[in-house]
């Protein structure tokens, strides 16, 4: 049962980041269009973008804290140690910056949106950055998933019970 | 006049995003240098040194948000000044994290 949780979870993280990850597409999107029509949309996926990283933060931060480390030691018996090593270690850290840009985008679009035009440029790049190093998370996300995967192969492979 | 049409709080939390995201990397590597002290203790301080590491990282936001939207530091920036600084900001935390782990 712990293990279906742990799973579900897992799951859970890269869900709520790729969420989050449109919802800052959409925003750029928007934004680009600047229309006033535009502004009701604009406040609500920001802050459902902030929502949706936050939730993805947390779950995702209540695994690894709880969950990883047998992971970890797997795959640093493994033959990707580096999953960990790079892999998890960057995207662990750098995430912090994700989650300011992605705390501060409501703010800047409230601005924005309350007729002070000079931060459009702010919205554009903060969602822009937010959809590169989201995306750049669930591609070191998918290199750590096949660091447990090879690892688990290769203690397969040498007849062990992982 | 120094209006760029941005406003005091978008311009210092947006500030405070640059220096936190800077100085957040430059955690990462003095507590991986300092492992028998810093880390210890950011280890001893919630459990997790990752879990004390962001709690550092946002209080520090909202403080040093809060701060200098009352200094009203960086007037002058426009929106594309402010863009360029958190751009850079983020690209060389990148580097100072991702160089570090290489």
């Amino acid at each position: 049962m712990e293990s279906i949780q742990s799973e579900l979870i897992l799951l859970a993280h890269p869900s709520f980041g790729v969420l989050a990850i449109l919802t800052a597409v959409w925003v750029f999107a928007e934004t680009i269009n600047n229309q006033a029509t535009s502004y009701g949309r604009l406040r609500l996926l920001s802050l459902a973008g902030t929502l949706l990283m936050w939730l993805s933060y947390l779950v995702g931060g209540y695994w690894y804290v709880v969950y990883y480390g047998a992971d970890k030691a797997l795959i640093k018996a493994g033959p990707w140690p580096f999953a960990h090593s790079f892999f998890m270690e960057v995207k662990e850290h750098l995430f912090f910056s994700l989650l300011l840009m992605s705390t501060y985008l409501p703010i800047a679009v409230f601005g924005l949106t309350a007729g002070r035009v000079g931060l459009k440029p702010v919205v554009l790049w903060v969602s822009a950055w937010i959809v590169v190093l989201g995306l750049a998370m669930e591609g070191a996300g998918a290199f750590i998933s096949m660091g447990t995967k090879v690892a688990l192969l290769a203690t397969q492979s040498m007849g062990e019970t992982p | 006049m120094n209006d760029t049409g941005i406003g005091r709080y978008n311009r210092g939390f947006a500030l405070s995003l640059a220096i936190t995201s800077l100085l957040s990397a430059l955690l990462v590597v003095i507590k991986e240098e300092n492992q028998d002290s810093v880390l210890a203790w950011m280890i001893a301080a919630t459990g997790h040194h990752w879990v004390t590491h962001g709690v550092l990282v946002l209080v520090l936001y909202a403080v040093l948000g809060w701060i200098l939207a009352q200094l009203q530091l960086g007037t002058r920036l426009t929106g594309n000044g402010l863009s360029a600084v958190i751009s850079g900001s983020l690209v060389v935390s990148g580097l100072i994290i991702a160089g570090y782990f290489i």
